[in-house]
């Protein structure tokens, strides 16, 4: 039985539709993320699920129980907020203790060895006695991490709870995430707009556009085989260029527009127009020499420290290629691009 | 001071701030003076160094009874005014209601209405209404010139706090009961706190409606101040007005200690 069933849920805002018949089912212990841009309903539909929102339609079932009716009181439930949330005169304890006094989940002493527990998995117990102002954006943040596991509730909603934090702090948080995860095998629902905080951290990623299930999937599967345009597009950023695919002496070749030809692996069935995806860290980019089947010019060259990211012109193609390497490149130098061919990926869309 | 400012403008800042200074101490100085000093009459600088003024004041049935009239009503209206002002910003801060903005121009309505308008309003209408002025109509008119205190002062500290969190509260299982009690309340502390001193001390010091809502037997102490002052000034009037300031100051110091007025007052 899934902890969490979301059946064709429909949410409108007036006239607006934010939500277009979303079914979404969590197993037991899943982590999964909502992936998407601002206004793809992900943020609602994480809102409904917590019953913060009413839905239009549809039914919202958590522990095999349907709550669609229910106020959020009445869920049992954990969310934890953007902004933290926490309420500012109680104390971290006190605050962490608010959830169980609220559902009355055991007697004084129990709760006090919850509240305990929960702030040792955050590693906050010397900050019991603060009140929240005295402490740094991440110690807050890992309060409400503290208050929204401590009542084991039957699913965790989170909502972009790292975009608060600067990088280095977001890194730390998401290892730290994994690990509680893996500690608490809390069913979790995740909403983000990062696409590498989503891939590093789930189990399942679900890429929303426009109130729809754009496509679901673990996260290898989602980032190496992109079925549309859009999670192509949203996914790692790959590049993707309008080609013509037919039979070559060696196989099947794409051209593009401009008669550059790239080699496709042999299993590709599809022919004529298509849409590739390149990613940009599957280009590999050497100095021009010898016969190549991307000819390019570099434009741009941004040094990322460990990586490189190049902006090419390949005959009027923009590219853009991450290597992993150094960089001799400079822009203006010529270049030339080749990829794998069991690495481009063809969208049907 | 801040950089760049120049000189000229630095000096005349000064000059105005010290002016500012002088003007609103200069009368405390001289009521004190006035309070302690041997003459008859209200003179001054003080001759002399006598406590009599305090002792005659203390003693005269008039003030005390006065002062008993301004304390019961100032209390009276303090609760009063912090209840409904109080329920009136949670309400006006959510926009619960249609109308928000026409709502929450009508309770701050008395701070740009003259006093004594509404007095006379009031006066008329009372006594076409319900007959001879009392007790409860000057607590009803005080609490009406106190709410918009309370209503802003809680509407600040809501402004500052976090929206989410009585949703917050709701995903941890608080009913309507219980985050009234445990989140709202004590979001608007402070603010309440501040908005009851406010109105304690503007009904404590109200004049005009309580002069023209007084009988012989309902004379607050400001109007009993003034009464004195008119028809046999003497320096009991200082002794009276040195305790109002000193009662005052005690309020306040009250307050921050255990609030602290920064967090108050903004």
């Amino acid at each position: 039985m899934a902890a969490v069933e979301l059946t064709g849920i429909h949410k409108s805002f007036g006239d607006v539709p934010v939500l277009r018949g979303v079914s979404l089912s969590i197993a037991a212990g899943e982590f999964v993320s909502l992936l998407g841009a601002s206004g793809c309903g992900k943020t609602t539909l994480l809102r409904c699920a917590a019953g913060l929102e009413s839905v239009t339609s549809g039914t919202i079932r958590i522990g095999g129980e349907d709550v669609t009716g229910l106020p959020p009181e009445k869920r049992d439930i954990a969310m934890m907020f953007q902004s933290y949330a926490l309420l500012p005169h109680l104390s971290v304890a006190e605050n962490v203790r608010f959830p169980l006094a609220m559902r009355r989940i055991g007697n004084r002493d129990e709760q006090a060895a919850m509240v305990r527990a929960a702030l040792d998995t955050v590693q906050l117990t010397h900050l019991a006695d603060r009140k929240p102002r005295q402490l740094s954006g991440g110690q807050q943040q890992r309060v409400a991490l503290a208050r929204a596991i401590v009542s084991a509730p039957k699913v965790l909603l989170l909502d972009e709870p790292l975009s608060n934090l600067d990088a280095r702090l977001r890194e730390d948080m998401q290892v730290e995430l994994i690990e509680i995860h893996r500690r608490t095998k809390l069913t979790t629902l995740f909403v983000t707009h990062d696409q590498e905080e989503a891939l590093s951290l789930s189990d399942r990623v679900v890429l929303l556009n426009g109130g729809q299930i754009e496509q679901q999937g673990a996260p290898e599967t989602i980032y190496a085989a992109p079925q549309t345009r859009f999670a192509a597009d949203f996914l790692g950023s790959a590049n993707q260029i309008e080609v013509t695919i037919a039979d070559g002496p060696g196989g099947p070749v794409a051209t593009t527009a401009g008669g550059a030809t790239l080699q496709l692996s042999a299993d590709v069935t599809q022919r004529g127009p298509a849409l590739l995806a390149l990613r940009q860290e599957d280009l590999v980019i050497v100095a021009a020499e010898g016969p190549t089947a991307f000819p390019a010019v570099v434009r741009t060259r941004v040094y990322l420290g460990a990586r490189c990211r190049y902006v090419l012109d390949a005959g009027g193609i923009r590219l853009v290629a991450l290597t992993s390497t150094d960089c001799p490149l400079r822009a203006g130098d010529a270049a030339s691009v080749s990829i794998r061919p069991e690495r481009i990926r063809i969208i049907a869309g | 001071m801040v950089k760049g400012v120049p000189l000229a403008a630095r000096i005349m800042a000064g000059v105005l701030i010290g002016l500012a200074g002088l003007l609103l101490l200069a009368p405390l100085v001289v009521v004190i003076g006035v309070s302690v000093s041997e003459s008859q009459f209200i003179v001054f600088p003080p001759q002399g160094f006598t406590l009599n003024w305090y002792r005659a004041a203390t003693t005269s049935p008039a003030y005390l009874s006065a002062a008993w009239i301004s304390l019961k009503l100032a209390l009276a209206v303090m609760v009063l005014a912090t209840l409904i002002g109080g329920a009136a910003a949670v309400a006006l801060h959510r926009r619960a209601l249609p109308g928000s903005d026409l709502i929450g121009g009508l309770f701050l309505s008395p701070l740009v209405l003259p006093t004594i308008i509404f007095a006379i309003g009031m006066v008329m209408l009372w006594s076409q209404l319900f007959g001879p002025v009392s007790f409860l109509t000057l607590v009803i008119a005080h609490t009406v010139i106190a709410l918009p205190y309370v209503v802003r002062t809680t509407l600040a500290v809501l402004a500052d706090s976090d929206p989410f969190l009585e949703e917050a509260a709701r995903t941890m299982g608080a009913g309507r009961m219980q985050r009234l009690f445990r989140v709202v309340l004590p979001q608007c502390m402070p603010g309440l706190a501040a908005g009851a001193f406010f109105a304690f001390n503007i009904s404590f010091d109200e004049a005009v409606l309580s002069l023209f809502l007084r009988t012989p037997t309902l004379q607050t102490l400001p109007v009993q101040i003034y009464g004195q002052l008119e028809f046999s000034p003497d320096p009991t009037v200082a002794a009276v007005s040195t305790i109002m300031i000193i009662a005052t100051i005690l309020i306040m110091a009250l307050i921050d200690r255990f609030l602290g007025l920064n967090k108050v007052v903004h």
